[in-house]
């Protein structure tokens, strides 16, 4: 999964610079398509809550906007390798630009469940 | 903010560090809750995609494609998973992250509604409708 890590960066580039970013994005995401390698991602709005706390009492307005660490969106790819995912994050036109991507592997089950069974077994040893 | 989207909304579930202090017992049974609520909001038709993350992973940036190691492991901030959902209203959003039940050990669940487009091409129509003004 890549995440897009941004800060509004854009809003800094002229409409020509905009336009010809936007079509290297939209030539670039279709060509790891056309290849079977992207599943379908999404741009988030910059706008959103977190919601924390017992029961979720907690709910404040962010992720801000300017943020340099917000997400603005996503894309899941379906390759075998991860340097074949950083080769594809390294190839996206934006990061020219600035703001960064994270790349992270799709657990194959919830890493919750993959502890607690570790646990459970390490229990089993010392109990043997 | 709006608050109908057709584009449905992202739960963005933050915290990989919260696990830490639990017993293998309430562990199993986060997970437990956790899968539970998942099928109950795929069953539901609510939920249309979700996945948790492994801890670990690489980040690329700027004009040189640097790669390097992170996030870190265990930190607040850093993305364990997340939750695609297709509901209609913020407020039905905002219902579904309030039941996660990492919560009250200290999962944040970030709630972000889903663009219609690339950002880049609403900035673009945005100065282009300033320009003709």
């Amino acid at each position: 999964m890549l995440l897009y890590r941004s800060s509004g960066w854009y809003n800094t580039l002229s409409q020509e610079e905009l336009q010809k970013l936007i079509n290297q994005n939209k030539a670039w995401f279709e060509r790891l398509t056309a290849q079977g390698k992207a599943k379908p991602g999404h741009a988030l709005e910059r706008t959103g809550v977190t919601v924390s706390g017992k029961n979720g009492r907690f709910v404040m307005d962010g992720p801000f906007a300017e943020s340099k660490e917000a997400i603005g969106g996503y894309l899941i790819l379906d390759v075998e390798t991860i340097e074949e995912a950083i080769a594809i994050a390294q190839s996206s036109p934006g990061l020219a630009y600035g703001g960064s991507i994270e790349l992270r592997p799709v657990a194959e089950e919830c890493p919750l469940d993959v502890r607690a069974r570790e646990l459970a077994r390490e229990e089993q040893l010392v109990n043997v | 903010m709006n608050t109908q989207n057709q584009n449905g909304y992202m739960l963005l579930f933050r915290g990989n560090d919260w696990t830490k202090s639990l017993s293998p017992e309430e562990k199993q049974k986060v997970t437990d809750q956790w899968m539970a609520w998942f099928r109950q909001l795929m069953d539901q038709g609510k939920a249309i995609a979700g996945n948790p993350l492994e801890p670990e992973g690489k980040i690329v940036s700027g004009k040189n494609r640097v790669v390097s190691d992170g996030p870190f492991a265990e930190s607040k901030e850093a993305i364990g998973g997340y939750f695609l959902l297709d509901v209609a209203s913020f407020d039905d959003a905002l219902v579904i992250a309030r039941e996660c039940p990492g919560l009250p050990y200290g999962v944040q669940v970030e709630v972000r509604p889903v663009a219609a487009e690339c950002p880049l091409a609403s900035e673009l129509k945005h100065e282009a409708q300033f320009a003709n003004a």
